[in-house]
């Protein structure tokens, strides 16, 4: 299994992704036309042929035994360029007289673009027969979500500071989502999927549009919907642990529509990111072979960028030792650099 | 006999007992005995005072029944509703939210706090014995203080204001404050009026929510109290609309109850008002005729009656020699003279608001 850049003759792989993460990931509808433009965005990103500020890097997990594709995942290089970028930014307003011997404080939901220019981290599926029990050994959702840290890593200088995630919100046994019923709701003349599907269509301005611009007062909205503000989807529980690990934090930024918590960091502060490191290649068969992958390797090219566990770490500072299978799963040789890191 | 004069120390208990007996209580009537002699006090040194301009003044005002002594009514009127602090209140606002991407097109109300009522001469703390209820002497009482700003206009702003009680529930709860102050003060609406009367309402409305608030994100029951007077101020809100004024976008922040707002020269009283020189006749020998308010011109010895509208053929008014002596009024001295009853009311809201 490997992690490589999508490329201009995926796109069936990747409507079949798409058509089976399913409407609620907004980001892979399945609409062909629409996968078209992003492969061909994403291809260009690679090149290098767009602006650093509007460039999706978008990956896909490869099953080399098949050429089937398992998986993606993105880095969007800069949100809010293009379209505007919404979060609600939770706050306090404290309601205050000593005279009436009042002290309490509001909370409050802002609309904000603070976001704007920071990197996201998004856009990861895994096909099911690729996850499981069975499939634990392979790593497959820990490969997806670490090798875009070695991504950036290594081609530092094509992003910001920051760098986001977006995590599901809480959603009842019903699929509804209680933020939504209490706030949304009011304002959208749409049911949530719609609003949700517009906005990974990226079609966002909508949202400008029509969402309150005034702050709200989180005391108006229902208990339920309160208790949504910053907590994640039962599913996404262990994505969102994968993150913490890595640095990221809620800093009270929350999704406008399901109130799911945005997490963030500063990218020179994710742990994968501080400690991957640079190493040489040396190619051996007789490799010793670790029985669980601790170590994931990438190569240093862009266009012909390569992630993947290897059996072993480093044999000594400066050198990593490849079978010839990991190497040309990698593309590399003897004498390559390749970036490590130990999870 | 009825009679409007500004009140006096001696009118202390009676005072407080009609604050007691206020349905609903006033945020500007308050059942206390300390700060309604203060209103007092204050409202002499209005009345004593020589004033080009309107300011911090209140003028306020009895309904005395001399003949036997008793105090039956109050009312005020607050030169400018916001002259030392703010006055504030909710207005109501619309903010089309429009996507041309989705072809729709949403009205969103929201309640947006203000100021804009400060500058408005305020009519308020009206307070009438149960037993007048729906007689001359409501009206009276009410609409005598039109009848003071008409003679000193300079006093007043060219608006004027009336702020009428919102609507209570019947555990009388205010299901506006119950959905919006009550988040910010975790108080009742009752305790909150206490307190709003003994120290200031704009005091409190300080600590109120600062940004509009999105209707949709309110109770029903509160929505629907917005702009609705408390059920035992129909009749009296019927009355002024009757008299000119028309609704505005303002409601109380408590309560959300109407403010009803006018240009002076636009209301029934002011453009109906008269002066006429004064002809004592017996009562007897008084021709019948519709009611009318009837004042005299001193200002701090003001006295208001409801009286027969008898002209005679040169204009004089003609009046008892009792009706003559409550006024304080000679033959021969002016007096304004306004009719009684109004037209029927137009419930509109005010088009320079629109």
């Amino acid at each position: 299994m490997r992690i490589r850049p999508i490329a201009r003759d995926d796109l069936d792989g990747l409507q079949a992704l798409a058509q089976q993460a399913g409407v609620g990931f907004t980001s892979l509808p399945d609409n062909r036309e629409f996968l078209a433009g992003k492969i061909e965005s994403a291809a260009r990103a690679f090149e290098e042929r767009t602006p650093v500020d509007d460039r999706l890097y978008f990956f896909v997990l490869e099953d080399e035994t098949n050429g089937e594709l398992a998986g993606c995942c993105a880095i969007e290089g800069q949100v809010g360029r293009e379209v505007p970028f919404y979060n609600y930014r939770l706050g306090t307003l404290a309601h205050s007289s000593v005279q009436l011997d009042l002290h309490r404080t509001i909370d409050t939901l802002f609309l904000s673009s603070d976001h704007t220019g920071d990197a996201e981290v998004c856009s990861l599926f895994l096909r099911p027969e690729y996850r499981g029990e069975a499939n634990k050994h392979l790593r497959n959702g820990a490969l997806l979500s670490k090798a875009r840290w070695l991504f950036m890593a290594q081609f530092r200088d094509r992003f910001p500071q920051k760098v986001l995630a977006e995590m599901r919100g809480v959603f009842d046994e019903n699929n509804v989502s209680p933020f939504w019923e209490s706030l949304g709701k009011h304002f959208f003349p749409m049911d949530f999927n719609e609003a949700d599907r517009l906005t990974g269509l990226g079609q966002k301005s909508f949202i400008g549009e029509l969402m309150p611009k005034f702050p709200i007062y989180t005391t108006f909205m229902s208990e339920e919907a309160r208790a949504c503000i910053g907590q994640v989807h039962r599913h996404t529980r262990p994505a969102l642990e994968m993150l913490k690990k890595e640095g990221l934090r809620w800093e009270g930024y929350i999704d406008i529509f399901d109130g799911g918590p945005t997490v963030e960091a500063y990218i020179d502060d994710v742990r994968a990111i501080r400690n991957s490191q640079l190493y040489q290649v040396e190619v051996s068969a007789s490799a010793p072979q670790e029985s669980v992958s601790r170590w994931l390797a990438a190569s240093t090219q862009m266009l012909n960028f390569t992630a993947s566990w290897i059996g072993r770490g480093p044999a000594d500072s400066s050198t990593i030792v490849l079978t010839p299978d990991e190497a040309k799963r990698l593309g590399v040789s003897t004498g390559d650099a390749v970036r490590l890191l130990e999870t | 006999m009825l009679v409007i004069r500004p009140v006096t120390l001696a009118d202390l208990s009676a005072l407080e007992q009609l604050a007691e007996h206020a349905v609903p209580r006033l945020t500007n009537l308050p059942a206390n005995r300390d700060r309604l002699e203060e209103r007092i006090v204050r409202s002499q040194e209005a009345f004593e005072s020589e004033i080009e301009y309107p300011g911090n003044e209140h003028y306020m005002f009895v309904l005395a029944d001399d003949s036997r002594n008793e105090v039956l009514g109050t009312a005020t009127i607050r030169a400018q509703a916001g002259a030392a602090e703010a006055y504030y209140t909710y207005r109501q606002e619309t903010l089309i939210h429009a996507s041309q991407q989705l072809n729709v097109r949403r009205e969103v109300q929201t309640l947006a706090l203000s100021h804009e009522v400060s500058d408005a001469t305020l009519l308020c703390a009206l307070s009438l014995n149960p037993r007048y209820k729906g007689t001359s002497a409501e009206s009276l009482l009410r609409r005598a203080r039109l009848m003071f700003i008409a003679q000193y206009p300079e006093r007043f702003s060219r608006i004027l204001a009336v702020a009428f009680p919102g609507y209570l529930d019947s555990q009388n709860e205010s299901p506006f404050w119950e959905s919006v102050g009550r988040h910010f003060f975790a108080r009742s609406f009752q305790e909150m009026n206490h307190i709003a009367g003994v120290r200031s309402k704009s005091f409190i409305a300080e600590v109120m929510p600062q940004f509009p608030l999105y209707l949709p994100l309110l109770t029903p029951q509160a929505r629907a109290a917005i702009g609705r007077e408390h059920p035992a101020h129909e009749e009296a809100l019927g009355e002024m609309l009757a008299e000119g004024f028309v609704r505005s976008r303002h409601v109380d922040i408590f309560d959300a109850g109407p403010i009803v707002k006018a240009e002076r020269e636009r209301l029934e009283t002011f453009r109906r008002a008269a002066w006429h020189p004064v002809r004592i006749r017996p009562e007897h020998a008084l021709p019948d005729a519709e009611p009318a308010m009837i004042a005299n011109q001193t200002l701090s010895d003001f006295r208001c009656i409801v009286a027969r509208y008898a002209l005679s053929p040169t204009g004089q008014l003609m009046l008892s020699p009792q009706h003559a002596a409550r006024l304080g009024v000679e033959e021969g001295r002016a007096v304004l003279a306004a009719p009684l009853s109004l037209p029927s009311a137009v419930d509109a809201l005010d088009e320079g608001e629109m």
